[in-house]
């Protein structure tokens, strides 16, 4: 499996003709001018991402007043008011206006289920999801780039195999399942292994306080995060694996060798710094992601993030959840990508110039 | 490590000491002294509920899970007889009705609030009359008052509710009392979220904390009138993964957790510490019958087959349905044949049983006369077709994605139906689409449904109203049939403002007796109660009905209330988790430090290989 990483453009429409080749000069202002350019582009995706919002999450079939009071006797009298206190009753354009009204004040509408501002339910659920993906995401590209190197330098080795094989048979195994399996095994107890880890959430009821605390909820987060990194640490694996080999084959690699650099030297100082640019952006991207919490496993641990909100929202189906959630993600994924071709084009001299 | 490694651990290390003291904020803001009391010694049992608290308002929350906290912690003019499930005295020690039966007196018995102040009828008042006039909290509870026309209180003990017409359920009426001292000044209830701990009420147990989508804090409430619960706490803990749950049953994260399926319930057996609770349920499930569905003003909506119009086509479908099979293949013999109609066994007083000329029983051949007979003629490929010879009978079956039992359902029912010449095509639909499909815009033959009854049956029968049915622009109603019978609603009409319970309880008979012979819908089974508890940790616990009845899903607070607990060894919850905490600690040092010592000797290894 190859995962290609959304390298920028060589030729970048803005910055191409105002740098030239070898521009040093223009340096500063081109950086500027191409970081507007993507800026721009990228509040455009913003927008447009607000427009389809809207437009896609009333695809989704049924009335919302009848499926959210599902099991719920109600009366005819009760279905008009619920309808008129979620707006359903204004014709569509309306309801669009008043939409892209409200999300321009960043008022991301109420929660038809929870009755509060979807805005605070968000906010709410931003700390576990930081929590739980953020040390993930950090763990699983430190051990992807780590192994994917180690793989890289050595390749064909037992080493190379054994990692690569692995990390993509996990890559392979589904969320849900594994985390399942994980939580049967570690949380529940199998036979004579113990089960050391709750079963549930972030914390208990009488966590400890203060430092105690922190051990607490790590506790309550070996398993998710467990999970988390099994199955997505392989795409840094394979793609730090991928581009470092493409750099051991280089003739500057060969140079520094012939330099009589140490071997440890070679590949820290001279290919590493290189082949890591794909990942930055690899990163990045997923960097947006990480908020958007990781829906499969906050809701086999019951972890109270942004996945389990969006994942109960479209059981409501609950709109405004749904389409506030869908919006801060996509939102976060566009300025990460943004800051990512901006990164890039800091970071390797070779965008610029080309 | 690379030096690039170095930086990203230590960006992890920064990024988690950021955001787990954010994270302990938020439990912070909710949670101001819960952590400092001692814990030796304290009963505390622990319920697992797959369900999230959507509200803890009671004027706001729908949910089963919201309204059956709400159940432990406020009291009502009355509560369901633990025994007969019939309405007897809560917050309402007495009750009487005025000769034209419009005019209900209730006896405010005298309590206390949990902050101590005294329960009135005023509070009740301020309760019912807040629900009447302010548009945001009828969400709950709105159809419970409707039929009001005032509600006063001519001194603190006494509770004066005119009604508009007389009104037979008025002892089941499911409104908590609240106080008023508490939620006179609260301002916009629509946006209140009852979060002041501990929360200020009447029942057995107090709130005193809850965490959104993890759990909720109860504790006993020491000046509950009929004397505090025999347990210290009673904790709700939120699983989003049934399987999760019962992982946590197992483990003894949790001493009870209710309503399970059927996998989930067998999978609890053998346990020596865990007790099976198999109990008969309170849900119906049954075929909905396109018999021509239409809107409110008569115009018909959908896309049905014309042959289910005929009831006997719909009788013959009846008898071609094999209910104990079902019961034994479907729901791994969890559940009861269904010969009755919508209101399920459990409930004795309100069930019809279905018993002589009434009785449909599983005769194919019976079936295929009643087709005979009405001119339905079979073709060469076995198919009937309509007495016109117009259209076959192939038919629909609408059922729910990704639910096995339903997918097993309709192969046992396919076959069944070909044997009567009725050729049946499963059409699998999202629930969204399903619930618009089958409830308002009519595009079903036969569709798969359900339906979970109260002790007093009225909302299930008022579902299968006329005035049910999808409103002229197409919008639902409510409808669980698109029934519309005149036989029907003058029976429903009658039992409405019928006072006599005896004879109530017969017209709501009829009127089962009325959808069991005419079939707008089928019942098939009736679903067993199944629930899972921890006999190391529960001590007693006393279901609803008391001899075979329900613990978590059922109405009232009794079993909750009967609750005993064994004490936990000292340290409870608490000391499991630290020595869980211990080990865990343990084996990520042990894991990291392998991991340290496996990349050195690998660096080491690679570098003397190099040079």
């Amino acid at each position: 499996m190859t995962v290609i990483p959304d390298t920028p453009p060589a030729a970048e429409p803005a910055a191409g003709p105002a740098a030239g080749p070898g521009g040093e000069r223009g340096t500063g202002r081109t950086v500027a001018r191409y970081a507007l350019a993507k800026i721009g582009g990228a509040a455009l995706s913003i927008g447009m991402v607000v427009v389809a919002t809207f437009f896609l999450f009333r695809l989704i079939p049924g009335d919302p007043a009848i499926a959210y009071t599902r099991d719920v006797p109600l009366s005819p009298e009760q279905l008009d008011l619920l309808r008129r206190q979620m707006g359903l009753d204004k014709p569509l354009l309306q309801q669009f206006l008043d939409f892209v009204w409200r999300t321009l004040r960043l008022d991301l509408g109420t929660s038809y289920e929870y009755k509060r501002p979807v805005t605070e339910l968000i906010a709410e659920r931003t700390g576990p999801t930081l929590v739980l993906v953020g040390t993930g995401l950090v763990i699983a590209v430190s051990l992807g780039l780590w192994q994917g190197t180690r793989a890289a330098w050595r390749h064909g080795s037992r080493f190379d195999r054994f990692s690569t094989g692995l990390s993509l048979v996990l890559w392979s195994v589904p969320t849900f399942w594994l985390g399942l399996l994980l939580l049967m095994v570690f949380a529940a107890g199998v036979g004579p292994i113990p089960g050391i880890f709750p079963t549930r959430g972030m914390e208990d009821i009488d966590a400890p306080g203060g430092p105690m605390y922190l051990l607490h909820v790590a506790h309550h987060l070996v398993l998710p995060c467990l999970t988390l990194v099994a199955v997505v640490y392989a795409q840094y694996l394979l793609v730090m694996r991928s581009s470092l080999l493409d750099e051991i084959g280089q003739d500057y690699v060969t140079t520094a060798r012939a330099k009589g650099l140490r071997d440890d030297q070679v590949r820290r100082r001279h290919a590493v710094p290189n082949a890591l640019l794909p990942t930055v952006t690899l990163v990045f991207i997923h960097i947006g992601f990480v908020v958007g919490g990781a829906v499969s496993v906050e809701t086999v641990y019951s972890w109270p993030g942004l996945g389990l909100l969006f994942y109960e929202a479209i059981q409501g189906p609950d709109f405004a959840v749904m389409q506030g959630t869908f919006m801060v993600v996509c939102t976060a994924v566009i300025v990460m990508n943004t800051l990512a071709d901006v990164a890039y084009h800091v970071l390797d001299p070779r965008v610029r110039s080309a | 490590m690379t030096r690039v490694g170095a930086r990203l651990a230590a960006l992890g290390l920064t990024l988690l000491l950021v955001a787990l003291p954010a994270a302990q904020a938020q439990a912070g803001q909710q949670v101001p002294q819960a952590v400092q009391e001692p814990q030796q010694g304290k009963k505390i049992v622990r319920l697992g509920v797959t369900q999230a608290v959507d509200s803890m308002n009671p004027f706001l929350a729908v949910r089963l899970v919201s309204s059956s906290i709400h159940r432990w912690m406020y009291g009502y003019l009355t509560v369901p007889d633990s025994k007969t499930l019939q309405p007897s005295p809560d917050l309402a020690e007495s009750w009487e009705t005025s000769d034209d039966n419009l005019t209900w007196t209730f006896k405010i018995r005298d309590a206390k609030w949990s902050d101590g102040k005294p329960v009135t009828a005023q509070d009740a008042v301020w309760t019912f009359n807040t629900i009447m006039t302010v548009d945001a909290a009828k969400q709950a509870n709105g159809p419970a008052v409707e039929n009001f026309e005032s509600v006063t209180a001519p001194d603190d003990r006494t509770l004066v509710i005119k009604t508009k017409k007389p009104q037979a359920s008025m002892l089941e009426n499911p409104i908590p009392i609240m106080p008023k001292h508490v939620w006179e000044g609260v301002g916009d209830i629509g946006a209140f979220e009852n979060d002041r701990y501990p929360v200020v009420s009447s029942g057995p147990y107090v709130v005193v904390e809850h965490k959104k989508d993890a759990y909720v804090k109860l504790k006993a409430n020491p000046t509950y009138w009929r004397g505090a619960p025999k347990i210290d706490e009673l904790h709700v803990l939120f699983y989003q993964n049934p399987e999760a749950a019962n992982a946590g049953l197992k483990k003894g994260d949790i001493d009870l957790i209710g309503r399970l399926n059927a996998p989930q319930f067998e999978a609890l057996a053998g346990d020596p510490n865990i007790v099976q609770w198999n109990t008969p349920g309170r849900r119906s499930a049954y075929l909905q019958l396109n018999h021509g569905a239409q809107t409110i003003d008569n115009k018909p909506v959908g896309d049905g087959h014309p042959a289910l119009k005929d009831p006997k086509v719909r009788q013959a479908i009846h008898y071609a349905i094999d209910k104990q099979a079902l019961v034994e293949q479907v729901q791994n013999g969890l559940a009861v044949p269904a010969d009755g109609s919508i209101v399920p066994p459990m409930y004795q007083e309100f069930f019809w049983k279905a018993e002589g000329d009434d009785l449909v029983t599983h005769d194919a051949a019976k079936a295929n006369q009643i087709l005979d007979d009405a001119g339905y003629k079979k073709g060469a490929d076995g198919i009937r077709t309509m007495p016109d010879g117009e259209r076959k009978l192939e038919m629909r079956f609408s059922i729910h994605t990704d639910t096995p039992v339903e997918d097993k359902l309709a192969q046992f029912l396919t076959g069944w139906f070909k044997d009567i010449g009725i050729a049946l095509s499963t059409k699998k639909l999202d629930s969204n689409k399903f619930t618009e499909e089958t409830g308002f815009t009519g595009l079903f033959d036969i569709a798969i449904s359900g339906w979970s009854v109260n002790p007093d049956p009225e909302e299930v029968l008022a579902t299968h109203l006329c005035s049910r049915r999808p409103t002229a622009s197409g919008e639902g109603g409510g409808t669980e049939s698109f029934y519309c019978d005149p036989e029907y609603e003058k029976l429903y009409q009658q039992q409405l403002s019928e006072l006599d319970r005896a004879k109530r309880v017969d017209l709501i008979k009829q009127m089962q007796r009325r959808l069991y012979t005419d079939a707008p819908v089928i019942a098939l089974y009736y679903p067993n109660n199944l629930e899972g508890y921890r006999k190391d940790r529960i001590a007693a616990i006393t279901p609803i009905p008391e001899d075979k009845g329900i613990l978590y899903g059922g109405s009232g607070y009794w079993p909750v209330y009967s609750l005993q607990a064994a004490a936990l060894p000292a340290g409870p919850a608490d000391g499991g988790s630290g020595t869980g905490l211990i080990v865990g600690a343990v084996v990520i040092v042990v894991a990291l430090g392998a991991g340290g010592f496996l990349l050195a000797r690998r660096r080491r290894s690679v570098a003397d290989e190099r040079e």
